[in-house]
């Protein structure tokens, strides 16, 4: 049930998906793997929509040159686990939901307890071999890995439903290669709110989702499109199997 | 026969955005891949490698749909081969 103060804070979205679709929000639990230039904007909007249970886990510190994207850290924040850091704004956003803040590294041994119980897998991190055990974690559990990365003006976003759509592996079976990536605050914006987006939709149920489709952005050249992605029979991780 | 090409990301400042490039009648994959190569000149090797294959990491569409770089097929005229670097950082 929403209580009065959360009928009035959700009065504007309740217009759009009803008090059933609140009702799903404040129930969901949604882990979202880094707490940085994806993270923050994913986490932050969430929060404000009601998302009722955010575990964000990130082992970073704030350091001063995230302060140009990863907009819940701020100059007083430097040198704070980033998790904290952002678990603080978020309770002062909304009161009303629960923050699971851990500062870890993301690994094969914690990866399966982050996930158990969660209604969805959101991608934030910032290197291909975490998304990959996220990704192997999504298949495992059967939990939807909601995928974004991004570089400079450029990012991608992509909804993977276990034995659905193909997987992260299917899409991309190799890394790109690691590096300091250029990047301005602008981009992970878009992306991670494509993410957040695609979650509230998850969770509502409402419209279509990037499920079998990869979203290109260029944002130098702003512009947006979608390509069809399937499932691969070779694919080493899922095997392109799908449920009948 | 004519292949539209469009290159995202990086690939469009290299390549330019939406080209068509001229291949012989049931050329395949390889034929476009190579004509990019000798586009891209000195910045080739963001796209491909010391060996002149694309890159393992790119992604490669044929009507938006994605296919091996060693695809076999014969392409069509007017058909529309996209060529994506994913991103990796957050």
């Amino acid at each position: 049930m929403l209580t009065e103060q959360e009928r009035e804070r959700y009065a504007r979205q309740i217009l759009l998906f009803g008090e059933e679709g609140q009702e799903r929000l404040k129930k969901a639990k949604v882990f979202i793997a880094g707490a940085g230039g994806l993270g923050c904007p994913i986490a932050l909007y969430l929060a404000v929509a009601g998302v009722g249970e955010i575990r964000l886990v990130d082992r970073d510190t704030v350091d001063r040159t995230n302060l140009n994207r990863q907009v819940l850290h701020w100059e007083k924040d430097l040198g704070m686990p980033k998790v904290r850091s952002a678990e603080a704004k978020l309770r002062e956003a909304n009161p009303d939901i629960r923050i699971k803040a851990v500062a870890t590294t993301i690994d094969e041994t914690n990866a399966r307890d982050m996930v158990t119980g969660a209604d969805l897998i959101v991608d934030a991190m910032d290197n291909f071999p975490t998304r990959y055990l996220l990704n192997r974690e999504a298949l495992r559990s059967g939990v939807p890995l909601i995928h974004g990365a991004i570089r400079g003006f450029d990012g991608q976003v992509a909804t993977i439903v276990p034995g659905r759509t193909a997987c992260l592996e299917c899409i991309f079976p190799e890394a790109p290669p690691a590096e300091v990536f250029p990047v301005v605050g602008t981009t992970p914006g878009i992306i991670g709110l494509i993410q957040a987006n695609e979650a509230i939709k998850y969770i509502t149920g409402a419209g279509d989702l990037l499920a079998g489709r990869l979203l290109i952005w260029d944002g130098l050249a702003a512009t947006l499109e979608t390509f069809t992605v399937e499932p691969r029979p070779d694919c080493p991780v899922c095997g392109g199997e799908m449920r009948p | 026969m004519k292949i539209r090409v469009k290159a995202f990301a990086r690939f469009r400042e290299i390549l330019g955005s939406d080209l068509a490039i001229e291949v012989p009648d049931g050329a395949t994959m390889a034929a476009v891949l190579a004509a990019l190569r000798d586009r891209a000149g000195d910045e080739s090797d963001a796209i491909f490698d010391e060996a002149g294959a694309l890159r393992t990491h790119v992604v490669l569409m044929r009507n938006g749909k994605r296919v091996k770089r060693d695809d076999s097929d014969a392409l069509a005229d007017g058909d529309e081969v996209a060529l994506f670097p994913p991103v990796a950082g957050g």
